[in-house]
């Protein structure tokens, strides 16, 4: 890292709009294109301090801040456009947490990076609507709440109930959604209504280690321990009726459950797996990155292959273990309710992912190229008519879905023609810590939250009474001030705002 | 499960670690007298995130082998065996580590490790935060035998 006092480091930033920042080449060694990220005056605050702390003198056991980052990542071999920063940017392991970057497939110097799609392959976000409205489900709510929480398997040390041996494993991993389908977990539309149709068709299990999937077999429809979830959302504010409408979202107070989940210890295991990997091919092939953490192949090597199948696998590890949850959560409103998930029409809105890499078709200068997009902490948000979005959605573009934090509100978005030239496609992805674990444990009380959260008229159910403070709405990001930031830049616009009742976390 | 522990396997060791601030994940710092205590410590600082230690009994005991290339690598195999350890068959959740064999120098390191605990069980055993992964982010190994003191930071991800 190079050493240079805060008011020099400003002189490589330029903000060129109210909700945009430059990064110029020479703010970190090697850059191959220019960094960007899009930032509100709150949101810039708190970014530019992350890198006012960095350059304190005397810093020791620090880590680099997140603009340090995007501009590593800058400096990656093969990369084009710019390296892009989300408005919920922070620092992260080697990328940073909502950094987007996309590389040339056609140049044979092009990497694939596991830090540019992090540890929990394919973690994202589905939305499930339901025909019912907030009275409905207010005077049983806790029951409801109690109901998701005993049906769905949560927290550290949780193993899943969908019976599964080490062959349908195998097979799930290859099929993706099709296998939920086919065990009859899910309905066919529902696989419409995901990115890839849930199944990316280039996994191959074979790649995959042994302990991989050792730790993935008992963890298969969980939903894990941090910041994921399973909430139990009402609509709180339609700001464009026609795309909502679209959605199946017709009024305020209209019932939805959000479910923020990955690929478990199987991804987690994958990710590591190529990190080790992609140590040895980067002395071979000498690629020199400004981080350690930046571990990457070549595209065309055979570590970067074996990475793309086997994070294809765990991408649909992910798909199956959301699709299993989602077959859950139709069970206990079924049972709640009495009443058959079909006649409570209990549809799959949206599949995001926002932590994956994938081959995409865009327009570089003027012409078509092929490229490998690593969105890391950051979804997909493709255009109206774009041919990979499905046929509901190809008038108002992708619908995306952001997740806020425990309390506080989420919110589904469109993609825009703006996002598609400006960010490759991309936009934020949920609220993005502020806090650190640690500080929220110290400055957070476990009594003063929850009080907080039962003012607010939501029920919780958490397995670990740590995890109250560490993902308290205070130790994030104002989730309002990302989704704002995106809509203002025009990467994406704002579409629905959903407000929990119910939240069930690990 | 049934398995006999002298009473000096029983001991459990001293507290030599604590958790540091960083944004997303934590950062676990553990020490000890030699570079082996700190490795030892920084093992039961993770399985300290996951649970109450105080409420894991000493039933069942599994020997691991890590290897390394270095000494960053050796710690991160260390710690990636430990969590394997947990997340499927046996389910061990531990609450002492002893090294048998450390061997830090040369080309091929190589560590054995005892570790005694229990398998993690819903209801004994409060839930604390899942362990990702462990990485080498702003990985820290110092060791002044001289002083007879060794300190380890480590960032794992959850």
């Amino acid at each position: 890292m190079v050493v240079r006092q805060y008011q020099q480091e400003l002189e490589y930033l330029e903000k060129t709009s109210p909700y945009c920042w430059r990064i110029k080449k020479g703010f970190q060694p090697n850059m191959n294109v220019e960094g960007v990220f899009y930032v509100n005056s709150t949101l810039e605050k708190l970014m530019l301090d992350e890198l006012r702390n960095a350059c304190r003198p005397g810093m020791i056991g620090g880590f680099l801040p997140g603009v340090k980052q995007i501009a590593n990542v800058a400096a990656l071999p093969g990369i084009v456009g710019k390296s892009v920063g989300l408005p919920d940017v922070h620092s992260g392991y080697g990328f940073a947490i909502g950094n987007m970057a996309a590389f040339d497939v056609n140049n044979p110097e092009s990497i694939v990076s596991p830090g540019g799609v992090g540890f929990d392959i394919n973690c994202g976000v589905r939305l499930l609507r339901t025909n019912l409205f907030e009275q409905d489900v207010l005077p049983v709510k806790e029951q409801l709440a109690q109901s998701l929480f005993d049906h769905i398997p949560v927290g550290v040390g949780s193993k899943g109930i969908i019976p599964m041996n080490a062959k349908d494993l195998e097979e799930a991993l290859e099929m993706g959604m099709d296998w939920s389908l086919r065990e009859g977990y899910i309905w066919a539309e529902d696989k419409e209504h995901c990115e890839e149709y849930g199944r990316m068709l280039n996994a191959d299990p074979s790649k995959v280690s042994m302990r991989a999937k050792k730790r993935g077999l008992p963890q298969l429809g969980t939903l894990g321990a941090g910041n994921h979830y399973a909430e139990i959302q009402v609509v709180d504010e339609i700001y464009d009726k026609w795309a909502a409408c679209k959605m199946g979202i017709e009024e305020k107070g209209q019932v939805c459950v959000m479910i923020h989940s990955g690929s478990r210890g199987f991804g987690h295991q994958v990710a590591t797996d190529a990190l080790v990997q992609m140590e040895k091919a980067m002395k071979r092939d000498n690629i020199e990155t400004n981080d350690r953490q930046l571990a990457c192949a070549r595209i065309n090597s055979v570590e970067g292959q074996d990475y793309l199948k086997s994070m294809a696998a765990a991408a649909n590890f992910a798909w199956v273990n959301r699709s299993s949850m989602t077959f859950l959560s139709r069970q206990a409103f079924a049972k709640q309710f009495r009443m058959a998930p079909d006649d409570l029409d209990m549809h799959v809105i949206y599949d995001v992912s926002h932590n994956i890499a994938k081959v995409e078709e865009h327009i570089v200068d003027g012409k078509p190229k092929t490229l490998l997009v690593h969105r890391k902490g950051s979804t997909r948000a493709f255009p109206p008519h774009h041919p990979l979005i499905p046929v509901d959605y190809q008038l108002t573009g992708q619908p995306v879905l952001i997740g806020g934090t425990m309390g506080t509100c989420s919110y589904v978005l469109t993609g825009t023609e703006h996002g598609m030239l400006e960010t490759f496609g991309s936009t934020c992805h949920g609220a993005g810590r502020a806090l650190s674990r640690a500080k929220s444990r110290r400055n957070l009380d476990y009594t003063d939250v929850l009080r907080k959260l039962e003012y607010m008229g939501i029920s919780i159910r958490v397995a670990s009474p740590k995890l109250v403070m560490e993902e308290a709405p205070e130790s994030y990001k104002n989730v309002t001030d990302v989704v704002n930031t995106c809509h203002a830049a025009g990467i994406s616009k704002k579409c629905i705002k959903l407000r929990p009742i119910a939240v069930i976390k690990g | 499960m049934a398995e006999e522990f002298t009473k000096e396997e029983l001991t459990l060791p001293p507290c030599k670690y604590e958790y540091l601030d960083h944004t997303a994940d934590v950062q676990l710092h553990a020490w000890g007298d030699s570079l082996k205590e700190a490795f030892e410590q920084c093992g039961i600082a993770m399985f300290g995130y996951m649970t109450e230690l105080d409420t894991v009994e000493i039933k069942h005991c599994s020997e691991i082998e890590a290897n390394g290339h270095d000494i960053e690598s050796l710690l991160f195999h260390f710690l990636d065996e430990l969590l394997f350890l947990f997340s499927c068959e046996p389910f061990l959740i531990c609450s002492k580590l002893t090294i048998t064999e450390f061997k830090a120098e040369g080309e091929e390191m190589r560590i054995k490790c005892k570790c005694y605990g229990e398998e993690f069980t819903l209801g004994k055993h409060p839930q604390g935060t899942e362990v990702k992964a462990i990485t080498y982010s702003a990985m820290q190994i110092v060791n002044k035998p001289e002083q007879s003191r060794a300190d380890v930071f480590v960032i794992i991800d959850i």
